[in-house]
């Protein structure tokens, strides 16, 4: 085709409007696309020279980020996480929720409220350590009916959590969980 | 001699009045009545509609195809590190998260919904789609939903001059896409793709994502984004597809010819290279 095939100057709209104009190219061979591109021109120009706007890039911080800091800087995060796993909170979230929760309440201070969330969390954490561990003979009997070993895990870790945390009576757990495991009832024979 | 036929080419289908372009994508299902009639009728009447639907803002309606929920879930927003910004792509950033670049979708959103309907319009023309792609990793994908929506990829190492000396490297007279779609502008971290030159010089649009490393200057239609991350690959892949088949579809139902026959899209080429093979 007659056209330009410096990229450098000006947009792929004006060549083509400068040769359509200049009678270069005719209008019944103007490229599909011209129409278009006149009907919804791009944001931005697509020039080769367009100069980088000068804009800051701002850093994002939270109000968190600075006890979240802390407690990661006294302790090494040794957890395994999974990016695909939306529903599970980690060590981190689960101390954030119970600081969150004390800061609400207010009554301590910073350093106070800081050492009785790591407190609850550890305590919360050997709760379900403690769970985790009772059931484990019982788990390696029969992990061999179950194909889905690691799903089976998570879901009795989820059940055993869900049991420390509220006293009530073993059939309201049941509707709880939301995958339906009562451990209770599975290991009773 | 060889530009002068060039030149001519275009008009060639319009003197012979074919309501498709020469080389279509689409398949060729229509019955001979129909399309006999579509061609003494219709081709004033299809330009008609081609400049009437530009009035309309959205006539793909592809605002709907996805929302900045689906752009977030797919890691559309993640960036490159700080150290490898390129200056040009600052507008689009949201912020730096501890030294990474994070998108703001918002303004990605914006910029799909351009490019989206652009590609649409493209596809309603009958023009040639062409898809990119220069990471193995989701190489396979972007050919797979080309071929889907019944357009062309070419996801290997680019022979200089595919565009710019087409008509010597292929031995004939060649037409060059209408529309090249980069699912990624940069053939490794350190340059740039040559297509995404050699489209410019040769006044063919592109639509490109744009990752934080890029320069989105000759871009026509740039959409700041992670161009890495499988999942936003897939998420990009479908969109577009969608885009060109809805302007497809369109063509065909204006142009009263049977629905596109999405089960077999490549119909019409496989039957092109069977004779060319015999």
């Amino acid at each position: 085709m007659a056209q330009s095939r410096l990229e450098k100057i000006g947009t792929i709209f004006t060549r083509v409007q400068g040769l359509l104009r200049g009678g270069a190219m005719k209008t019944e061979d103007k490229p599909i696309w011209y129409d278009v591109y006149a009907a919804y021109p791009p944001k931005a120009e697509p020039r080769y020279d367009r100069p980088a706007p000068e804009v800051p890039v701002r850093n994002i911080f939270y109000a968190e980020d600075v006890v979240r800091a802390k407690l990661h800087k006294q302790n090494r995060p040794n957890e395994t996480i999974s990016l695909f796993d939306n529903k599970r909170s980690t060590q981190s979230q689960q101390f954030m929720k119970i600081y969150e929760n004390l800061k609400s309440q207010g009554a301590l201070d910073e350093q106070r409220i800081y050492e009785t969330a790591l407190d609850l969390l550890a305590e919360q954490r050997q709760q379900s350590r403690l769970d985790a561990s009772s059931e484990e003979p019982a788990v390696a009997g029969i992990e061999l009916n179950v194909e889905t070993k690691s799903q089976l895990m998570s879901d009795f870790m989820e059940a055993g959590g869900q049991q420390a945390k509220s006293s009530s009576p073993p059939k309201e757990r049941k509707k709880d969980s939301g995958v339906g495991i009562n451990i209770d009832s599975l290991f009773k024979d | 001699m060889l530009r002068k036929t060039l030149c001519n080419l275009p008009r060639f289908s319009q003197l012979c009045g074919l309501p498709r372009r020469l080389q279509s994508t689409q398949a060729e299902a229509a019955p001979a009545i129909t399309t006999t009639v579509s061609a003494d009728a219709e081709p004033e009447d299809i330009a008609v509609i081609e400049q009437r639907i530009l009035k309309h803002p959205d006539y793909f309606q592809v605002h709907n195809l996805f929302t900045v929920r689906d752009l977030f879930n797919a890691r559309v927003h993640y960036g490159h590190k700080e150290g490898s910004l390129d200056d040009r792509m600052r507008p689009y950033l949201y912020g730096n998260r501890l030294g990474h670049l994070i998108f703001d979708l918002d303004k990605t959103a914006v910029h799909l919904r351009d490019a989206l309907n652009f590609v649409a319009h493209i596809a309603f023309r009958d023009g040639i789609i062409l898809f990119f792609n220069r990471n193995a990793l989701n190489a396979h994908l972007v050919e797979q939903k080309a071929l889907e929506a019944g357009e062309f990829s070419h996801t290997r190492f680019w022979r200089g001059g595919i565009f710019t000396n087409a008509n010597v490297q292929f031995d004939a007279v060649t037409r060059l896409p209408d529309l090249c779609i980069f699912l990624n502008t940069q053939n490794n971290v350190m340059s740039q793709h040559t297509a995404v030159r050699d489209a410019a010089k040769m006044a063919i649009p592109t639509v490109g994502i744009v990752d934080s490393n890029c320069n989105p200057n000759l871009i026509t239609y740039p959409v700041p984004g992670n161009d890495d991350s499988p999942a936003a690959v897939e998420l990009y892949c479908n969109l577009f597809k969608e885009a060109i088949l809805r302007g497809k579809r369109k063509r065909r139902e204006l142009l009263g010819l049977p629905p596109l026959d999405e089960t077999q899209p490549r119909r019409s080429r496989n039957k092109n290279t069977t004779t060319k093979s015999n």
